[in-house]
Order: C-alpha cells, then structure tokens, then sequence
C-alpha cells in the first residue's frame, strides 16, 4: 500500500494513572491505517483496544510516541484544519443507549452537527439530508423516526442512528467500537452489512474494534486483522493470511476456539489449550513476551528474556510478535 | 409584577389575548384546547395583565396548533419516500410547526404533572397560595389599624377566638386575622423565590465551571464551598442581619442566597462530572460541536429536573430562615407578614390563652401547608422534565 495513511501511529505508548499506579495500557504500538480499508483490532478485554481506537479518533493523545493524521502531528495544524481533521475521524460507540442523548429527537441529533458545520444551506435542504442519512443508514420511513426521542428505538436502530450522526460531517474514518456488541444477534449482520455499503459508498476506512475472532473474520475478509494482547500488537496482516495460517500461538489459540458453524468440522478441531487461564495484569505484566505464562510453546530462557517485536516469520505473510518463530525455529510445545 | 395584580385592564387584555385560542379552536373543531386556552390566557391576564397575557397567548395557541397539525400533512411524519417529499416550506408553515413542537411539549409537560397524584396535590397547594395571594385582596380587605370598635361588652382585650362573623378570630388590635393570612403571604414568598433564585444561580454556574475547567478552578470552589458549609448557618445569618440592618427585603434575598449556594454546587459538580463523561458527550467531541452546545444542550438538558428540584429545595430553606429571623426580630418588621403575625402573637402573649390559639397557629399552619405543598411538588418535576417519561407524543 502506497498510498498516504490516514492515520499512523509510531511507538505508541499509552499509560493511565490511577490512585498514583501508573498502569501502561498501550505499548510501542505501531500501525498504519489507509483510506478505505478496513481494519479489525481483536483482544481480549483489557489489552488497549479502545484506547488504540480513542487514539485513533483523536479523542486522547498518546503518553510518548507518535500518531501522524494525514501525515502530520495534530499539533502542526492550525485551529481550523484540526477542527476539520478531527471530524475526518468519527466514533461509534458501544452502548447504543448511551451514545445518544434522551433529552433530543433523532432529527435534533442529526441536525445540530449539520447546521454548526454549515453542511447544509437553509431549512429545506437540512431537513431533505436528515432524511437521507436515516435512507442510508436503512432507518425507513425516516418521517417515522426524525420526531422520535432516542429511549423511543430500539438498540438496532440507535446504533444505526449512531452511525447516521457520525456520517453527517463526512468522514473519512469510523472507529466502532464493539459497534455490535450490544445488538441482538439477528440484527448484527444487518449492520455489518450496511457499514460494508457505506464504506465502498463514501469511500470510508473503517477500524472495526471487537472482541469476537470470528466477527472480524467475517467482517474484514478483505481487510488486515491486528491482534491484541496486554497492550500489544502480537499479530497484524491480512484477514486471509492470518486465518488460514496463525502464526502466533495466542492468535492459534483464539482460531482454534472459534465455534464453526458444521459441527463435524467443530469436532475435528484440535483446541490448543493454554497453560494457564489467568490474564494477568496490567499493573504486574510479565517480562518478555508477556503472553509466555500462558504459552503452550513456551521456550525458557528465549521468550521471558527479550520483548519480541513485530517482523514477518519465515513461511508466514503477516507480522508477528514471537521471538522462535521469527529467528525460523519450530514450535515446540512446552515440556517436551 | 403586583402593580399589575388583578386590575379591569388586565381582565379585558387577558379576554383579547384568550380570543385568539378560542377562536382557532372554534375554526378547526379543538372546542376544548380552544376553551382551556381561551380561560388561560383570561386569567393570567387577569393576574399580570400583559406580562401573563402575551406569553400565554403563545402557550395556549401553541397547544391548540398541536391538536389541529396532527391531521395536516407534514413531509417530517409522512411515510413518503425520500423524492416525493416536497422539503421547501414557507416561513409561515415553519411557525406552525414550531408551535405545534412547542404545544406538543406542553402537553406532555401537564400530562407528567397530573400522572404523579401526591406531585399534583403539591401543585394544587401552591396554585391555592398563589391565587390567594393574587386575588384575594379583590375580596377581602387589609385592615391595618386598630380596630377599638370591635371591643365586646366586658372583654379586657381586643382577642376574639374564631366567629362566623371572623373565621380566623381578631388578633390584639382586633384586626381580622383572614386578611393579614391573605395578605401577609405575598412579601415571604417573594423574598423566599427571589433567595432561591439567585442560590440555584450561583450554584449551577460554580458547580458547571468547578466540574468542567477542573484543576485550580476546581479546588478553589471546593474549598470556598466548603469553608462556607462549616460554619454553622443560622447563627452566621443572625450576626450578619443585625450587622448588615436590613431595611429592605431583597438585600435579605441576597445574603441567604450568598450562603445557601454551596451544596447544592456540590450537587451540580458532582452531576455534571458524571454527564461529561457520557458517550453523548464524547460523541459531541469527536463531531467537534463546540463547549457552549456541549454544555447548554448535552449537559444542561439533562439535569433541569435535577435543578429545578434543588431550587424548590432552595426556596423552601430560604423561607424557613426568613421566618426565624422575623421570629427573632432580625428582620424588617413591614406588616403584613406571616413571620410578624407569629411574632406579634408571641410577644402578646397570645400563646397562653386559650383565646388567641389561632392568631398563633393560623400563620404556623399557613407557613406548613405552603412548605408541604413545595415538597410534594418536586415529585412532579422529574416526571416533568424527563422526557424519557413522555409517552405517546
């Protein structure tokens, strides 16, 4: 990919501090983002996630390194063009019940944005485009919903109202964050779906944050997956690359517990059980790679010595973050 | 506000201005809103001649349009597809719509008055002190003066217990006790909102700013606040009101406002801490709405009824310290009050006989049944301002 990427992200550190502890929640994160891609971020809860997409969508800095949007650091800008940058970038959030305000109606949501950014001309021409957005986001008919307060809807359809809001000023990027986690399950593909519309529509990069390996299968089949672990990324490279062959064994370990949808295939799978169940915590992260308590090939003396860092294995086409596989060993499991 | 109290000119603006309801309701057929709205705009202008009568005009009107703009046909309820709706409109329509939005929250507004019984009682309470207050001095009169006529063969004193002739009894100087209850409410209840005003002011715009700016803005409001929570409040007024001598009731509004503010700032912070850390909020950030909407229409909006409960808290406190500080004669005494009618009575000795039990009580059970009215009332407010609560509109 040659192209300029959205946003990059180089050595990206990210730490919270609570009752005076500091808890490193990202580190060394390094990951590009181009325009009309979509990229998944996978993880357990609680390995960054949502931080990495609130860095992403500009709504919190990184405590050292650097994230370039557009090529720049949001401190080169001038007011006007990080007003404008910022809004390249929107987010979707969780909780569809909490993203949007009870005290106004849907066309209020909609409208506000519209009319402080000038998007529209005149009364006509904002009420016709708060009619499109709810015909694109498949909220029909929109003269149903436009009056209609947000406890009024259904998840489904604020989560749709959520996506409607944040493609009223254009972006160029959507962040969602677990964007269909709290839907009912037979609605969720219906929205998947719809994003996919959306993005080939206004030509949209699209970071979809999830903890389920086998949504973002389906969702960035065409896209690059980046696996997360304890504030790390240990695997990133394409969707198909990395589901047909995982290179890193946390990675293995998600795919190998992945339900599949024929239960003979389901039975043959072999799951590659973990040395310990335990995540253990940011506070108190292991030396080394910090995935090696868990490790089932884990090598004493190679993988609790050096942090491994992300580079392309030998028989593999994505990167990853294991120190015997990039130095072209085997995976030898543990103990024998 | 009281020049205008109760005047001819202020019925016949309050007639001119209720035609216009009626008469729209009349035209489409909405006898009743038309007839509701016709009696409002009557009586507030009746009350406050222009100041009730032009701002009802547009309540009552604006509730009417509801009712008549729901059969009309409107691109924004249609079920039309996205090319036959025809989105141009004339300024005029535009008004329409408005108004019917603004009389739609009207209606649901009295409908979360009346779903809550005990809220709705408070409010029936405190209507009853108001028109008692605003008309009542068109049915009785203020008798100021001694009144020697009034002696009965025989009694020593002036004191009369109830009779028909006087309900409510004569006090020392044989004055009827119903029209200083009438007229003696007006003053405290005046001075108490006006306290109250000006605390939920100071409290809302502090407690905002501490929550928001955060850092050194933050703690020197805490600290302001709570340096003024630690001194005990009743007595600090008492040396205060007999230093400061007040000789008009509003200086009395300001300094029990100076002091009551802070914890219902500490209310607000702690509100609005939690609100800006909404996903709305964050939402607003990243669509780059700016601080003023992300304050007066993601924050504020959401904790009116919040607010409007701790004013009502705040007049109720207000007027509780005024009536202590009449008792102890730390305030202006200007008849008729309903504090000076229990200190009158107190320094006459009304409480010992047997004879002048209501002048004592008449102005305690007034002071109660207002303060109980207030109290109930706030159960109302959330259901009010909740628009999660509106149903059906």
């Amino acid at each position: 990919m040659s192209q300029q990427p959205l946003v990059e992200l180089h050595g990206v550190y990210r730490s919270f501090e609570k009752e005076r502890v500091r808890i490193p929640v990202l580190q060394d994160i390094h990951l590009n983002v181009y325009p009309n891609e979509v990229l998944c971020l996978v993880g357990e809860s609680g390995c960054g996630k949502t931080t990495t997409g609130k860095i992403i969508a500009s709504l919190l800095d990184a405590s050292e390194g650097e994230v370039l949007y557009n090529g720049r650091r949001m401190a080169e800008y001038d007011r006007k063009e990080r007003s404008l940058i910022r809004r390249q970038m929107q987010l979707v959030h969780q909780d569809p019940f909490a993203s949007l305000n009870p005290a106004h109606t849907i066309g209020q949501i909609l409208g506000y944005p519209l009319k402080r950014h000038k998007m529209v001309n005149g009364r006509a021409e904002l009420r016709r485009r708060i009619w499109e957005l709810l015909t694109l986001v498949d909220l029909t008919p929109p003269g149903d919903i436009v009056n209609k307060f947000p406890h009024q809807l259904s998840g489904g359809q604020r989560q749709r109202v959520s996506i409607a809001r944040a493609l009223t000023v254009n972006p160029k990027l959507i962040v969602a964050d677990e964007a269909v986690s709290m839907v009912d399950v037979s609605i969720r593909i219906g929205i998947l779906k719809m994003l996919h519309n959306l993005r080939d529509m206004f030509n949209l990069a699209i970071v979809f944050i999830t903890h389920d390996l086998a949504l973002a299968k389906y969702f960035a089949w065409e896209g690059r997956i980046a696996v997360m672990y304890l504030g790390r990324i240990v695997e990133i490279g394409r969707t198909q690359d990395i589901i047909a062959n995982p290179a890193h064994p946390y990675t293995r370990a998600l795919l190998s517990a992945v339900p599949e949808a024929d239960p003979n295939l389901t039975r043959k799978k072999q799951p590659i059980p973990l040395r310990s169940d335990e995540i253990p915590r940011l506070t108190a992260i292991p030396p080394g790679c910090a995935f090696h308590p868990r490790c089932p090939f884990y090598q004493p003396g190679v993988c609790d010595v050096s942090v491994p860092r992300l580079a392309q294995a030998p028989g593999y086409a994505q990167d990853t973050a294991c120190i015997p596989l990039t130095t072209g060993e085997q995976l030898v499991p543990y103990g024998t | 506000m009281f020049e205008t109290v109760a005047t001819t000119t202020g019925l016949i603006i309050g007639f001119f201005c209720g035609l216009l309801p009626l008469g729209l309701g009349i035209k489409y057929q909405q006898i009743k809103p038309g007839i509701i709205g016709f009696v409002a705009c009557l009586l507030s202008g009746f009350a406050c001649g222009m100041w009730g009568g032009v701002p009802m005009i547009i309540l009552s009107t604006s509730v009417v349009v509801s009712y008549i703009y729901v059969n009309r046909q409107d691109p924004f309820t249609s079920r039309q597809s996205l090319d036959e709706v025809d989105f141009e409109e004339s300024t005029q329509e535009y008004i329409v719509r408005q108004m019917a939005s603004l009389g739609r929250t009207i209606r649901a507004m009295s409908r979360g008055l009346l779903r809550n019984k005990g809220g709705f009682i408070g409010f029936l309470g405190i209507m009853f002190f108001v028109v008692m207050t605003v008309f009542g001095p068109l049915v009785i009169e203020y008798e100021g003066d001694i009144q020697m006529d009034r002696r009965q063969p025989g009694a020593t004193t002036l004191l009369q217990p109830p009779s028909w002739e006087y309900p409510l009894g004569l006090d020392w100087w044989g004055r009827d006790i119903v029209s200083h209850i009438v007229y003696g409410g007006q003053n405290l209840i005046i001075t108490s909102i006006q306290a109250g005003v000006m605390s939920t002011l100071i409290a809302v715009t502090l407690g905002s700013l501490a929550a928001l700016l955060g850092g050194l803005v933050d703690q020197l409001i805490s600290a302001l606040s709570n340096f003024i929570l630690t001194i005990p409040q009743f007595p600090l007024l008492l040396v205060l009101a007999s230093i400061l001598e007040f000789d008009n009731s509003f200086m009395l509004a300001v300094l029990l406002a100076v002091l009551s503010w802070p914890a219902l700032m500490r209310a607000v912070r702690a509100q609005v801490l939690s609100l800006k850390e909404r996903d709305y909020v964050e939402a607003a950030i990243t669509l780059d709405l700016g601080l003023y909407h992300i304050i007066m229409r993601e924050i504020f909006p959401n904790m009116i009824s919040y607010i409007a409960i701790n004013f009502i808290f705040a007049v109720r406190a207000a007027m509780y310290a005024i009536v202590g500080l009449v008792l102890l004669g730390m305030s202006p005494l200007t008849e008729p009050d309903w504090g000076i009618m229990i200190w009158n009575s107190r320094t006459q000795g009304a409480f010992y006989s047997a004879k002048g039990i209501t002048w004592a009580l008449a102005p305690i059970v007034a002071i109660a049944l207002f303060q109980l009215s207030l109290i109930l009332f706030t159960r109302s407010l959330e259901e009010i301002f909740n628009p999660r609560l509106r149903k059906g509109l």
